[in-house]
């Protein structure tokens, strides 16, 4: 399946920007952990190597074939979360962490990629210059099927998620401009009714409260006043690595997971915030250049819908922590302490290298 | 559309992709922006918000200071260690559900803490809130073992003043309770709610002093609250010792002749102001105030008539009657009404101004001259000065002995008193005064009004022949008065007034029972009627509102005075009676203690 002259194109700048985002993760999850001894940064660098395995895992087969099986393994998992639903625990409110040997495994982090992967194939052959009706309707019901069930575990913010793997492929495939106003028509009318019947309270509360974080700082506001605090009394150099005080007494709270670029602006400052902005964008740059790497339209989706997933992951993140936009749980891809995102990440990664690397290929 | 072989034209799309990257890397710097604002720009802001959060200030209460008697070794107020349980919001999640649990296990109410929450509910969290004080060994030892499970519930310890003569000089000290509304507005930096302050009293008026500098120690804290180590630490500086003028023992022999009645006794030091002893009676237990949590025992003390709040002394209003004769005297001589040797005659009863006015002595006194009129104490010579000398001259000797305003002692409550004159009349009852009026004031009825203290302070202004002491109960304080009464009434006309008051003590007067062997006693008895003659005689026998209000007021020895000694009883019938041997055990008491050989230091 993999051949020398293939294993010559890996994108190896790439790979070395993955692993130094994800070593720049272990570090500030490190911090975020110094108190119980760092133990989750060790956990995180053991997913690392594992992760590192499945990427390599992902480069050696053909992403056509990856294709080829994801409409299966769609239809597994949508029975398999549907399954979760009907009998799954209930971890920390969500029932969206299946426990597996005793290491967490979040089954809705694959999804996307395998979401991500139908997507690819479906648009593999669809060349209009723009989207018609009949293809936003597949697609809005393939991406809405998982993402129903997840919103019913409930876990708003990996629901979230599917969202620029939605609208990255349909505006790939061409959006007219009054379909952009039906769906920002649709999305208003939708959120107000959300709104009223579907969130439930304590994910109106963060809305509200994202308006005004202040008003309850020990409530709701309490999560988005102390990163605040946090970033800013970083300053421009930040307290040092391990001397971050609102991290270190605990004020930051899921410092390690949905808070870690809080943690990074506190204990090194804006320094430290630009030069991880930097790492990230240039990671970022490298995926969406890598779109005109592709030999064929199906490589073209897979790229630029894990550069659409991971750039919104991170930019959400890092404008929902400053109170910019709503608390969700949305962790930031690479940098984040968790198993399955990481491991969602490198094989969505993975899959940007394989498109690359057999770009020549002529099969 | 250019034809590539099997290569399909991919432009567009990548066009597309390119327009997302170009909007990712938008949203980038906006981020990068963003950041720059809060942490270069809000920098400052957020530091000390950071430093807020990791620090907790708690206050070291400063024992409040010592005090004792003149001598400085008898302990009137003091501090003992004392516990209270108080309530952490910060350690709990469920408010509720910790004042149920709390309420529990103290076994208060739950509407107690809840009330207590509710009252401090704008406090940061992580002030605690005092839920009980004065904890019992045991409840310190249960709250203790709920530690771990109870964290919201804490024990403080805070020193808890004490008295340990319970009643004794009560309304002298005063008492703390804990800080209201208008206490946390005059002194927003020093008290703070649920500071216990001083009221009244020596603590009231010194509490500023008493209650020294708190200290304060600031603990790092984490997200829950707890202590990751001290910062800092300034330690509480106690107040000063102070010690009072009071005598002790003197303290403790008025309150013992007065236990029983309602009345008051000021003991003063003539020369420097000292008050001696300051005793009103029924007096309280300070002791019970320093309780947060029984404001029924608060409300039964300002309930009961005899009303034991009020320091008759300071704040008791009664009409010198009698009393007023001295001062009269001192008008008529000062004025030139009367010389020395002026005589009227006493007939028992004298129509003055078309109606017959009474001596107490129906049998009457015969003719007599002013000292003799101030020896038995006779209405119907003071009624013939009252004829002579019009009302605002009255008033004016009135004012410059010092009655009808504040003597200015040190502790707050005093009331002012009155003496009325035309000016006085017109104003306040848009009336004309009557020269009828002059004569009940000659006698020292009609409006006039005095408190004890004042007659003490007047009195000290007789033994002195004119110079005036302010009362004071802070040792060290000043006792000189600017005004002087020295210079506007001849030294001659205090002595004959003062002669007058010997002999109504040593001289067979009404004065006789507060004789003391050897110690020169000079005083005047009142006996001041509470309701008019009219309606005595109309009211049947025996009611005690038919008796007369018991004064005596004097001073030893005649020259080189030392000590003065007003006594009050309210409705303790004559005054020659009541008040007069009482004064005597106060005279003798002193003059025992003062004559034996000083063991102790003192004056």
């Amino acid at each position: 399946m993999i051949d020398r002259a293939q294993l010559r194109e890996i994108d190896w700048v790439l790979v070395a920007l993955m692993v130094i985002n994800t070593l720049a993760g272990v570090l500030l999850i490190y911090s975020a952990s110094s108190d119980s001894g760092g133990g989750h940064a060790w956990r995180q660098l053991a997913f690392m190597a594992v992760c590192l395995a499945v990427f390599f895992l992902t480069i050696s087969i053909d992403y056509k074939t990856w294709m080829t099986f994801a409409p299966y393994i769609y239809v597994l998992f949508l029975l398999f979360m549907a399954g979760l639903l009907l009998f799954g625990r209930s971890v920390a409110g969500s029932r969206s962490w299946l426990r597996i040997a005793s290491l967490g495994g979040q089954p809705s982090e694959i999804a996307k990629i395998v979401v991500l992967l139908l997507l690819a194939r479906v648009y593999s052959e669809y060349r209009a210059s723009y989207v018609s009706t009949g293809m936003i309707g597949l697609t809005l019901s393939l991406v809405g099927a998982p993402v129903g069930l997840i919103l019913l575990q409930p876990d708003f913010g990996t629901a979230m998620c599917f969202l620029p793997i939605l609208f990255g492929a349909l505006f790939l495939a061409g959006l007219k401009k009054k379909t952009v106003a039906f769906f920002l028509i649709g999305a208003v009318v939708l959120g107000a009714a959300g709104w009223v019947f579907f969130l439930k309270d304590y994910q109106k509360k963060r809305i509200e409260v994202m308006i005004n974080p202040s008003n309850d700082p020990r409530g709701a506001g309490y999560h988005v006043l102390q990163s605040r605090i946090a970033i800013g009394s970083g300053g421009f150099a930040g307290k040092g690595f391990l001397k971050g005080t609102q991290s270190g007494l605990k004020f930051l709270p899921a410092r390690h997971t949905d808070f870690i670029f809080a943690v990074l602006g506190e204990d090194f400052g804006f320094l430290g915030i630009t030069a991880v902005l930097g790492l990230y964008f240039a990671m970022l740059a490298r995926m969406f250049r890598s779109v005109g790497k592709s030999r064929d339209r199906a490589g073209i989706y897979i790229v630029f819908l894990a550069a659409s997933v991971i750039s919104f992951q991170f930019l959400v993140n890092v404008l929902m922590i400053v109170g910019l936009l709503p608390i969700t749980g949305i962790p930031i891809p690479l940098l984040s302490y968790g198993g399955s995102s990481l491991l969602a990440t490198y094989f969505a990664l993975g899959l940007v290298v394989n498109v690359k690397m057999r770009r020549f290929a002529n099969v | 559309m250019t034809d590539k072989g099997i290569y399909e034209d991919f432009s567009l799309v990548r066009r597309r992709a390119k327009a997302a990257f170009f909007a990712v890397g938008l949203l980038c710097a906006f981020a990068l922006i963003v950041y720059w604002k809060i942490q270069i720009l809000d920098y400052r802001k957020f530091e000390s918000l950071a430093l807020a959060n990791r620090t907790r200030d708690i206050v070291l209460p400063a024992p409040r200071a010592i005090l004792t008697d003149r001598t400085g070794t008898v302990v009137l107020a003091d501090n003992r260690a004392a516990f209270k349980a108080s309530f952490l919001r910060d350690n709990t999640r469920d408010e509720s559900a910790s004042i149920r649990r709390i309420a529990a296990l103290l076994g208060l109410g739950e509407d107690v803490v809840a009330t207590r929450v509710e009252k401090y509910k704008i406090w940061p969290r992580f002030r605690p809130i005092v839920v009980k004080d004065n904890l019992s060994f045991e409840e310190v030892a249960r709250i203790e073992a709920r530690k771990n499970d109870l964290p919201e519930l804490i024990v403080e310890a805070e020193p808890r003043r004490i008295y340990p003569h319970a009643t004794l000089a009560s309304h002298a000290l005063g008492y703390l309770q804990e800080a209201d509304v208008n206490d946390l507005k005059t002194h927003p930096d020093s008290i703070r709610a649920g500071d216990m302050v001083g009221k009244m009293g020596i603590e009231g008026e010194y509490n500023e002093r008493i209650a020294g500098r708190e200290g304060k120690l600031v603990e790092i804290v984490d997200s829950l609250g707890r202590s990751q180590g001290e910062l800092e630490r300034t330690e509480p500086q106690p107040g000063q010792r102070l010690a009072l003028t009071l005598d002790f023992e003197l303290q403790a022999k008025a309150e013992e002749i007065l236990a029983g009645r309602e009345g008051a006794v000021v003991v003063l030091d003539p020369v420097t102001g000292d008050v001696l002893a300051l005793a009103s009676y029924p007096n309280y237990n300070p002791n019970k105030f320093i309780n947060r949590f029984t404001p029924e025992e608060w409300q039964d003390l300002a309930r009961n008539p005899d009303n034991p709040l009020l320091d008759r002394a300071l704040q008791g209003l009664y009409s010198p009657g009698s009393l007023f004769k001295p001062v009269m005297g001192l008008a008529a001589l000062a004025t030139g009404a009367v010389g020395s040797d002026t005589i009227y005659f006493c007939g028992g009863v004298v129509d003055i101004y078309g109606a017959p006015r009474h001596c107490w002595n129906e049998a009457g006194h015969g003719a007599l001259n002013l000292r003799d009129a101030i020896r038995y104490s006779c209405n119907i010579y003071f009624y013939q000065l009252g004829r002579r000398i019009p009302i605002d001259t009255i008033a004016r000797y009135a004012g410059l002995m010092g009655l009808g305003r504040k003597t200015g002692i040190d502790i707050p409550g005093e009331k002012d008193g009155l003496v009325p004159s035309t000016e006085w009349k017109k104003t306040v009852r848009r009336e004309d005064w009557y020269p009828g009026e002059t004569i009940s004031v000659a006698i020292g009825q009609g409006p006039l009004q005095t408190t004890p203290i004042q007659i003490a302070a007047m009195t000290a202004r007789l033994a002195n022949r004119g110079t005036a002491v302010r009362p004071h109960l802070l040792m060290g304080e000043s006792g000189a008065v600017e005004d002087d009464a020295a210079s506007s009434i001849p030294g001659g006309a205090f002595d004959q007034v003062i002669e007058g008051m010997w002999r109504s003590v040593n001289g067979g007067g009404t004065g006789a029972a507060a004789q003391v062997e050897g110690f020169q006693v000079c005083g005047k008895t009142g006996s001041t009627q509470t309701i008019s003659r009219e309606t005595a005689e109309r009211i049947a026998d025996g009611a005690k509102i038919k008796k007369t209000h018991s004064w005596f007021t004097g001073f030893a020895p005649r020259t080189n005075p030392r000590v003065v000694v007003t006594v009050l009883v309210e409705y303790g019938g004559g005054g020659g009676a009541t008040a007069a041997p009482l004064a005597g055990q106060l005279f003798e008491f002193f003059k025992q203690k003062h004559d034996r050989p000083r063991a102790t230091s003192g004056n």
